[in-house]
């Protein structure tokens, strides 16, 4: 391979200082602390933990979410008043079109979501998904629900594959809860 | 100055406050299409360098603006540029002489794209593309010559492990009408047919590419085209591959590619490489894509 050219070497050299800015202009929307607020208003602590997911219940997540569960560790909040459990906080990370898609899911003792928040989202198109609107569709959920995109959860135009990450990255904290938190 | 005033105009566009959709390869296309009332603008930079004799140096500009008129259909339209540099390469009915210039109007295209299945939707991805092209440059000899084409193309594209793994195909055909201006001073003996040609063309290619970390992604593509022309049945046919880098951000992306002939065959001329098809094609060429969405 020759050496670069110069119409090659000029646009690179233009375009690895605005990479940095554009690192910094990453949307973070909410905190983990805010998000808490926002999911669980009334919780007075919240217990953190981690589940260390052995590879069988990684499998069974796998059986009933239909998608890999990446991390073998899985960070988690009891959110609870007075001393009495009003669900499971938890903080995911889903492959957006770009880049990482962080977002938090309230889940009830019994397996439903209370509701999701968006923390960051850095994609070109579907800053909707942020949106109440959107994220209401989740509101409800259990296992028994179905997921299926554009059907029971609307799509966005230009995120479609930010939706479909998201929407099967709640039933994977739902199979999550099922496989590992009630039976903690 | 006028370097210094390049760079400060592109670095102003570059910190638009853009949005953009992506190429992940330099010739593979996705199935993918710009939602509706997106608008994308592009910049495409080829060099099309070595024929195994002689000097032979070539870019092509492309630079094009995308629109979505719906979710599910995007139309284009784009200028097209190209510079030449050739010397000690003479080939009957193909190179006249050396040529040299700088960047000059080479044509125009204007192209739509429909999608059918969505490769994050309905799990395999599915367009057409048709297109209509207009040259008034021969990208080879670079020389006079009008050329209309229109050209139809399939691309599907696949996600695998929930987008990191990206699989695209590509399959098409480019029908040709061309008629070359007369040439003054041509070599004694030169055949240069000033007639109409009809030509058809075929490709198909694959590319495959994988995001490394958040933001950048390494692929490798390959394309296999072949064309016949009315003269010579098959007057080539050739099979390019290499790798890619590509940047996509919420802002802007780029890829670069490095296109490396691998085999080729058809028409030939003395004293070129084996095994090589290197009249109408180079031995190797580097694109540079860069993508910015309004």
């Amino acid at each position: 391979m020759r050496n670069i050219p110069g119409f090659i070497s000029l646009p690179l050299a233009l375009i690895a200082p605005a990479v940095i800015v554009n690192a910094a202009h990453a949307e973070d929307y909410l905190s983990i602390a805010q998000a808490q607020k926002v999911l669980f208003p009334n919780a007075s602590i919240f217990l953190e933990s981690a589940i260390h997911l052995s590879d069988e219940q990684r499998a069974q997540i796998k059986k009933i979410a239909g998608v890999r569960q990446r991390n073998p560790i899985q960070q988690n909040w009891r959110a609870e008043q007075d001393g009495k459990l009003l669900g499971y906080f938890l903080v995911d990370d889903v492959i957006g079109k770009h880049e990482f898609i962080s977002y938090a899911a309230a889940i009830s003792p019994d397996g439903k979501v209370i509701g999701i928040e968006i923390l960051s989202y850095r994609e070109t198109h579907g800053g909707q998904i942020r949106k109440p609107e959107w994220r209401q569709y989740f509101s409800g959920k259990t296992l028994n629900d179905k997921f299926k995109l554009n059907k029971d959860i609307p799509n966005i135009s230009g995120a479609t594959l930010s939706c479909r990450n998201v929407t099967d990255g709640v039933k994977r904290l739902l199979a999550i809860h099922k496989i590992a938190l009630t039976q903690a | 100055m006028r370097k210094t005033l390049i760079v400060t105009l592109l670095s102003s566009l570059l910190t638009l406050p853009a949005h953009a959709d992506e190429n992940l390869f330099g010739y593979i296309k996705g199935a993918e299409v710009l939602p509706d009332g997106a608008l994308e603008f592009y910049q495409v930079v080829t060099q099309r360098s070595d024929k195994g004799v002689g000097k032979y140096t070539a870019y092509n500009t492309e630079t094009e603006l995308e629109y979505g008129v719906s979710d599910r259909f995007t139309i284009k339209g784009e200028l097209k540029g190209q510079a030449i540099d050739t010397s000690g390469l003479l080939i009957d009915a193909y190179m006249p002489g050396d040529e040299k210039y700088g960047l000059k109007f080479q044509g125009v295209e204007i192209a739509g794209k429909y999608n059918f299945l969505s490769p994050a939707l309905d799990d395999f991805g599915l367009s057409v593309t048709t297109g209509l092209d207009y040259l008034v440059l021969d990208p080879h000899s670079g020389r006079d010559k009008d050329t209309v084409s229109i050209d139809l193309e399939l691309e599907l594209q696949k996600y695998f492990m929930e987008g990191q793994l990206i699989w695209a195909a590509n399959f098409g055909t480019e029908a040709t009408r061309a008629k070359r201006k007369p040439i003054d001073n041509l070599p004694e003996d030169f055949e240069w047919p000033t007639g109409m040609e009809v030509e058809i063309e075929f490709w198909a290619g694959t590319g495959l590419s994988y995001r490394f970390v958040p933001n950048w992604f390494i692929g490798v593509e390959t394309l296999y085209e072949t064309e016949y022309e009315t003269e010579v049945a098959m007057e080539r046919q050739s099979l390019f591959a290499g790798p890619s880098l590509h940047y996509g951000g919420a802002d802007y992306w780029f890829t670069l590619t490095y296109f490396d002939q691998i085999s080729g065959g058809g028409e030939g001329f003395d004293g070129q490489p084996d095994g090589l098809h290197l009249i109408e094609k180079t031995e190797q060429e580097i694109r540079f894509k860069l993508g910015l969405n309004f």
